[in-house]
């Protein structure tokens, strides 16, 4: 762990905590295998002490502020958490003035589950292009030595390349895993609906049938309801319990809206985003 | 008398049973452990610690149809669902096979659930002890163990060549087959997982239901259900009517208390709308109110919780945290 | 393949011009296979992906939209906001194994009621080549 960094997170979450300026900080602790990483919550000055940071650190904290408008908080944020933020800050779902970002150079986190930390940096990571976060109230640590790679889509590309039958198969065997349990809804920071599709009853849209094609039905939707938004935190499938490729339907749409619309989601809190706009003009080839 | 099975004895002896029934064996699938019905004995894994989801996926699968009210003729007729086939579920884990009979407390007292007993009725459990603790398990801290045969029909012990075999009841009895040797040794003793202090913690949870702890450990948890999902001892549904190709079905589905909807009602009012409010259900459940009717802890310390949240919210932290509260209101 | 086949296709019509369009087809006695289930809505920019997905699930073999042509949305904008929504959810339903062939957004205005029922002769019989959903 980077202790000068850590150091200056402390400093920094003790300040506005003694100030008053904020009513709490949202970060990262050790978690209870003391070798991960887990959010906390800090309302005290000495609490944090508790607060850490290192290549364990992969939650986006960034959903936790949908729940707390009104009051005034701080959130570490990595680059690709400070997304998130503008995102949320775009959509009305955060204001500006009430959230204190501590932004973190980030060179990268490793895949984690309990009690196992990966080795490597994860693939987000390696074709990060962000070295800082694009939002923050106050930086902390060092420009990290690290060369982004260019994005590439090859994960994307490979199912784009299977003939349609064997598409249909690949995507009906992991859908057909999944038990509708809505942890990808839960932990992204992008679905905040009140009400979800999924849980409507007047009509059922999807119901409550676990089956592959209701499935599909709801994977389907919510990966649209993210297109142009999702900043590929990578949240869902770190949290899906059957290990369903998730990354491989968000990255398909992040690929598809920057091939057509020149669009990445989150780089600036006032980004007008695809589908809140149009072109008159453009031919965007499905139709005539 | 325990008796003695090779690995060719055990692989004959599945291939057989396989012929008659359903069999259901942990299978390795994209990278999970899962029981799933086999077809052929080659593809079930024996060598994994526990599967990613508990065998509660038999007894009470993710979905199922209870019945259909079909229209025929201008008459109308309810056809329910019936289990048809005897099954065998091998490769079930003490913790969980514990979680089974935990289960049963609710599912089968008076009037019962009609589906889950039949399938359990035409279910037998052939139990593997483990060789090795998880850093994860706790069954000795809540009643279970790693050799534990009390809740599976036959318990299977893995030695160097083959395996120990328990008879435990005689439904397993019937199972088995003849002219297996009979074991000179005894089982070789079973690995010790991290004992968790449970002692006092039922009479902990009455005094410290107000307490600020619930919102303040709730505020990580992101309600994902992954822990009840996961849970063997988990076992909230809900229960809808859908039509489906001229019939309605009555589908039942995996639910989760940790869902933000799960108690919400009708004119929109959700009487525990509370982040810490959910979590604290969960626990409580677990922890006072099973106990309370059943006379047991509903947890297993299978460990699956403690592996699969998102954000760590451990049970035995919390079990820890209870007792010390407890030890200060008290 | 059957000859009997008989594709379903869920039409998702505008109302000011497709649906229109589609009245006209059927006043003038054009002749299109009736393989079209039409459903009515005030625009093309109604139509939810939502409604799409499901029509498939449902056993769609084919879904159409229509809607005015663009600039001449009776809304003014609608119709851009399809065209938008359409390529998105076109390549997604690609993606995931549901052919683009399955799918398509036209643009009929209220007079072109001939060039409705062609559209829908075409699509007709391109679905007829595909087979139906259950097969691929």
């Amino acid at each position: 762990m980077d202790s000068e960094l850590i150091q200056q997170i402390r400093n920094q979450a003790r300040d506005l905590l003694e100030s008053g300026a904020v009513k709490g900080i949202i970060g990262y602790e050790r978690a209870s295998d003391g070798l991960t990483a887990r959010p906390f919550f800090a309302y005290e000055p000495d609490a944090v002490e508790r607060l850490i940071f290192d290549e364990t650190c992969t939650h986006n904290l960034v959903k936790y502020l949908v729940d707390k408008k009104g009051e005034r908080m701080a959130i570490l944020a990595k680059p690709c958490d400070s997304r998130a933020l503008n995102l949320l800050i775009n959509e009305e779902q955060i204001k500006r003035d009430q959230v204190f970002i501590i932004g973190v150079y980030c060179p990268g986190v490793v895949e984690t589950s309990w009690n196992q930390k990966g080795q490597t940096q994860q693939p987000r990571c390696q074709t990060c292009q962000l070295l800082k976060p694009v939002v923050y109230d106050f930086l902390a640590g060092q420009e990290p030595a690290r060369q982004p790679e260019a994005e590439v889509y090859s994960d994307i590309e490979e199912i784009e390349s299977m003939p349609t039958a064997e598409r249909r198969a690949f995507w009906l065997e992991h859908l057909g895993r999944c038990i509708r349990c809505y942890a990808c809804r839960q932990v992204c920071p992008g679905c905040y609906c009140p009400e979800c599709f999924a849980e409507q009853l007047d009509p059922a849209w999807v119901g409550i049938r676990i089956a592959p094609e209701e499935n599909e039905l709801w994977q389907t939707i919510r990966t649209l309801h993210l297109a142009g938004r999702c900043i590929g935190c990578n949240e869902c499938e770190r949290a899906c319990p059957v290990d369903i490729p998730l990354s491989r339907l968000n990255r398909k749409l992040e690929k598809q809206v920057a091939q057509l619309f020149e669009f990445r989601a989150g780089l600036s809190p006032d980004e007008q985003p695809p589908f809140a706009t149009f072109n008159k003009e453009e031919r965007l080839g499905s139709e005539e | 008398m325990n008796l003695l099975m090779s690995r060719d004895d055990l692989v004959r002896w599945l291939q057989l049973l396989l012929q008659e029934r359903i069999l259901l064996a942990p299978m390795r699938v994209q990278g999970l452990v899962l029981f799933q019905p086999v077809s052929k004995v080659e593809d079930i894994t024996f060598d994994f610690a526990n599967t990613t989801l508990p065998p509660k996926v038999w007894f009470l699968p993710p979905t199922e149809t209870l019945f259909s009210v079909r229209s025929c003729d201008g008459h109308t007729e309810l056809v329910p669902a019936t289990v048809e086939q005897q099954a065998v579920i091998f490769g079930v884990r003490p913790c969980d096979a514990k979680g089974i009979t935990l289960m049963d407390s609710p599912f089968l007292e008076e009037p019962g659930d009609a589906l889950y007993r039949e399938r359990r009725a035409k279910t037998t459990l052939i139990g593997l002890s483990c060789r090795q603790a998880q850093p994860e398990c706790f069954c000795t801290s809540v009643g279970s163990a790693p050799n534990d045969p009390s809740n599976v029909d036959i318990l299977l012990t893995e030695i160097e060549d083959g395996y120990v075999v328990q008879v435990v009841t005689e439904q397993g009895k019937a199972l088995l087959p003849q002219g297996l040797a009979e074991a000179g040794a005894a089982p070789p003793a079973p690995p010790e997982p991290q004992a968790v202090p449970t002692e006092g913690i039922v009479p902990a949870m009455q005094m410290l239901f107000n307490q600020p702890y619930w919102e303040r450990l709730a505020e990580r948890c992101l309600h994902c259900n992954v822990c009840a999902y996961v849970c063997p001892t988990c076992y909230c549904f809900d229960v809808r009517d859908y039509p489906n190709k001229g019939n309605i079905e009555r589908v039942r589905s995996w639910e989760s208390c940790q869902s933000p909807g799960f108690t919400r009602i009708a004119g929109g009012y959700n009487p525990r709308g509370t982040k810490g409010g959910r979590l604290r259900q969960r626990f409580y459940h677990k922890l006072l109110y099973f106990p309370g009717q059943f006379q047991e802890i509903a947890c297993v310390g299978c460990g699956r919780c403690v592996k699969a949240c998102p954000v760590n919210i451990d049970i035995r932290e919390i079990i820890s945290d209870l007792q010390q509260l407890g030890a200060k209101s008290g | 393949m059957n000859s009997e086949y008989q594709p379903k296709i869920v039409g998702l019509l505008c109302n000011w011009c497709s649906y229109a369009g589609a009245d006209m087809a059927g006043t003038s006695r054009m002749s299109y296979p009736p393989s079209v289930r039409i459903i009515r809505v005030p625009c093309s920019g109604r139509v939810d992906p939502l409604l799409v997905a499901k029509c498939f699930q449902q056993g769609a073999d084919g879904v159409l939209i229509s809607g005015c042509h663009p600039g001449d949305c009776h809304y003014n904008e609608g119709n851009y906001h399809t065209r938008r929504r359409f390529a998105l959810l076109h390549n997604l339903l690609d993606y995931l194994g549901i052919p683009k062939e399955r799918l398509r957004l036209e643009w009929v205005s209220a007079s072109e009621g001939r060039i409705f029922s062609q559209k829908v002769s075409d699509f007709t019989n391109e679905l007829a080549e595909l087979g139906p959903r259950s097969e691929g």
